[in-house]
């Protein structure tokens, strides 16, 4: 664990009417990094993050957000939250001003920061428009442009790409790499972990409230990596030694699963030996998705 | 604290462009003027002739005679009033429509002064006037010749009321026509009730703006800016001033436009009193606070905007009870009453704002009651701002009394 860290989660647990929503939370994010905070709906990732901005007050447990109690460190945070909202009958540029000013920004400073993120995500021609005349995703960059304007050290992004389509999700990931490249630290959170593999490099994974895998995503992928290959085209495999089962991917790729004491270039060498053409070759790869499913399996009740 | 004055600057900014509010704060004076305009006008002898060319009377009312003491009808009166020998002649006329009404005077009219009216229309007004001048007639005729013309012109107008005030000296302070001693009296009670009154409209502003940030699910946004007693302070703040620029414009253009009251601010120092007016603001200020922290954080606990207005009408309605308990504020019978509703924090501002006006206050009443509310106010605020967080995110669900101890003990 590194020192002084960003945001230090220690035992935070929060229920509802008893309805338990984080348990016993432990993690910590640190300096630069993009940390995922990932589950599916209702794994208490929303909970976590609120507590975070000082939105909720824990039942117990301490965090620690740039060193200091949550809410102490407004200014220096970035929050987008799952709930998104907009003043619908202000124009768009005087929303902005508006809650830059209510980050620390003065009304001239928090104008010109507007009209430049405004240009950057093509939305200068409807700075002067109403924010319900603003289609929905528009309405999503307006209000990434509103966690970003004071330029804070840390972003919290809560369902960063829900609702956007396919350009967008790919523009707000640049964003987000671009952030990280100017050493801000990123915390994001999302139920569609697709989403966000390709961004976190380390992250927790949260099920009924609880932190049931966290770490280095590139750890985690190592540990419940399976023993397979994928090749193409498709070869009949089966009964072959040391093949345990052939599965055929939604890609046209077919994956062996093979058993523990098989090397994948062993059968890579059976297969050239027996004549057989391979376009493609590799090691497979295991998905956040399959990761979770599998964690959720490995616990007492899962 | 900077972040009070944003929201405050921010709520007063984008609120008083708002359509309702620019329509409200300006249709009442618009409709007091043409009001006043019109009642000016027509009271007025201008207003009076064209009343009469737009619906001139011209037929006569009928006198039936049963004295013998009226007739025959002096030439002068022969175009107002006609005789008729019979009642059913007088009768038929009216039918006919040939008459606008007739009186019958009895055959003991000295004695009894009987006089029976008929009318054909439902117009109270018309037959009202169409009485007067037939009881003129009578009261004329029975003085005339007995009393001399100058006489009988100061029994009609027999009293021109001034009215003198003495200081404690015996000094005299003012002297006021009688009409303006009533204005005198009825204005700042018109002037606090106006002031208590837009409290109201004040704290609705304030529960309208925190229901429609939260059904927008932009307060999660500014929670992530500012504490939940920051929003909460700036919005009184901002939404209060939005208030009293409301309650100054109706105000100003009641002073502007009331008959006689400019007369009144520069001879009698009767409507401004500046101890009373200022106390006015005062209490304008507390209730405001008091009643718009109660209202708009007790609303925001209701599940969706329906209930919020519901349960903000219970406060509202709590608030609002010395209008109906003023009828004891001038009655010396009640004092333990008139009082009891003075200290009690939620009827305390309107109860005062209307006691000032009305009556010598003791300021023992004035310090209690402020004091009451200058610890009501802070109290409300600490317990409002914990509720008001603990219910902003509570979306189409209200919060359990569970909930609500939790809120209030969490530090």
């Amino acid at each position: 664990m590194q020192s002084n860290p960003v945001i230090l989660v220690t035992h935070l647990s929060k229920a509802f009417d008893g309805v338990t929503a984080v348990e016993d939370a432990s993690f910590q994010v640190n300096p630069g990094e993009i940390f995922g905070l990932l589950g599916p709906n209702g794994a208490g990732k929303t909970t976590t993050l609120r507590i975070l901005m000082d939105i909720l007050k824990p039942d117990a447990g301490e965090a620690l957000v740039l060193g200091r109690p949550p809410g102490a460190a407004r200014r220096r945070v970035g929050y987008l939250p799952e709930e998104r909202g907009l003043y619908r009958d202000l124009r768009v540029l005087e929303c902005l001003v508006y809650l830059g000013q209510l980050k620390g920004l003065t009304q001239a400073d928090a104008q010109r920061r507007a009209a430049g993120w405004l240009e950057r995500f093509d939305l200068t021609a409807r700075a002067k428009s109403k924010v319900q005349e603003l289609s929905h995703g528009l309405q999503q960059k307006v209000q990434i442009i509103a966690s970003l304007l004071h330029d804070p050290d840390l972003l919290i992004l809560d369902e960063p790409f829900q609702g956007l389509d396919p350009v967008n999700v790919d523009a707000v990931r640049a964003l987000i790499r671009e952030q990280r490249a100017q050493g801000k630290t990123i915390i994001l959170s999302a139920h569609e972990m697709s989403q966000v593999e390709r961004l976190c490099e380390r992250l927790a994974l949260l099920h009924n409230g609880r932190v049931i895998l966290y770490g280095a995503l590139a750890d985690l992928k190592r540990q419940f990596a399976p023993n397979a290959l994928e090749i193409s085209p498709p070869l009949p495999l089966a009964g072959w030694p040391g093949v345990d089962r052939l599965e055929m991917r939604d890609d046209g790729r077919q994956r062996i699963y093979l058993a523990d004491s098989r090397a994948p270039r062993d059968l890579l060498k059976l297969i050239l030996e027996r004549g057989y053409a391979v376009d493609h070759f590799e090691l497979a790869d295991v998905s956040l998705d399959e990761i979770f499913v599998a964690a959720v399996k490995e616990l007492p009740h899962g | 604290m900077v972040n009070v004055w944003t929201i405050a600057a921010h709520e007063y900014r984008v609120n008083v462009r708002r359509l309702g509010f620019v329509f409200s704060t300006l249709l009442y004076p618009a409709l007091g003027m043409i009001s006043l305009a019109i009642i000016a006008f027509f009271a007025s002898p201008a207003g009076r002739a064209v009343e009469a060319q737009l619906a001139p009377e011209t037929r006569p009312i009928g006198l039936v005679d049963q004295s013998g003491l009226f007739t025959p009808l002096p030439a002068e009166a022969a175009g107002e009033f006609a005789a008729f020998e019979a009642e059913a002649a007088a009768r038929a006329a009216l039918l006919a429509d040939e008459i606008a009404a007739y009186a019958v005077i009895s055959p003991d009219y000295l004695e009894t002064g009987a006089v029976a009216f008929y009318i054909k229309e439902n117009s109270i007004s018309a037959s009202g006037r169409r009485s007067a001048k037939v009881r003129t007639f009578l009261q004329r005729r029975l003085l005339e010749g007995k009393v001399d013309p100058a006489t009988l012109e100061r029994f009609y107008e027999s009293v021109q009321l001034s009215i003198t005030k003495l200081d404690a000296s015996g000094k005299p302070q003012t002297t006021l026509e009688a009409s303006a001693v009533i204005i005198g009296l009825f204005t700042p009670y018109l002037v606090a009730f106006l002031l208590s009154t837009s409290i109201f409209p004040a704290a609705g502003y304030l529960l309208n703006s925190l229901s429609e940030e939260k059904e927008t699910r932009v307060v999660e946004m500014l929670l992530s800016s500012v504490t939940a007693a920051e929003l909460l302070a700036g919005k009184v703040i901002g939404l209060g001033l939005l208030g009293l620029t409301q309650m100054s414009v109706w105000i100003a253009s009641s002073l502007l436009f009331s008959v006689g009251v400019g007369v009144l601010i520069a001879d009698s120092g009767v409507l401004f009193n500046p101890q009373v007016f200022g106390l006015e603001v005062i209490y304008f200020l507390f209730g405001y606070l008091l009643y718009g922290i109660l209202i708009a954080v007790m609303g925001m606990l209701g599940a969706d905007p329906r209930e919020r207005l519901q349960i903000a009408g219970v406060f509202s309605l709590t608030a609002s009870s010395p209008y109906i308990l003023s009828l004891f504020i001038t009655d010396a019978t009640h004092p333990i009453l008139t009082r009891l509703v003075s200290f009690f924090p939620l009827t305390a501002p309107v109860m005062m704002m209307l006691r000032l006006p009305l009556t010598d206050v003791p300021a023992l009443d004035v310090g209690v009651s402020l004091g009451v509310l200058a610890a009501s106010i802070p109290l409300a605020f600490w317990a409002g701002a914990r509720l008001f967080r603990a219910s902003l995110l509570m979306y189409g669900k209200r919060l359990s009394l569970r909930q609500m101890w939790r809120a209030l003990r969490e530090t």
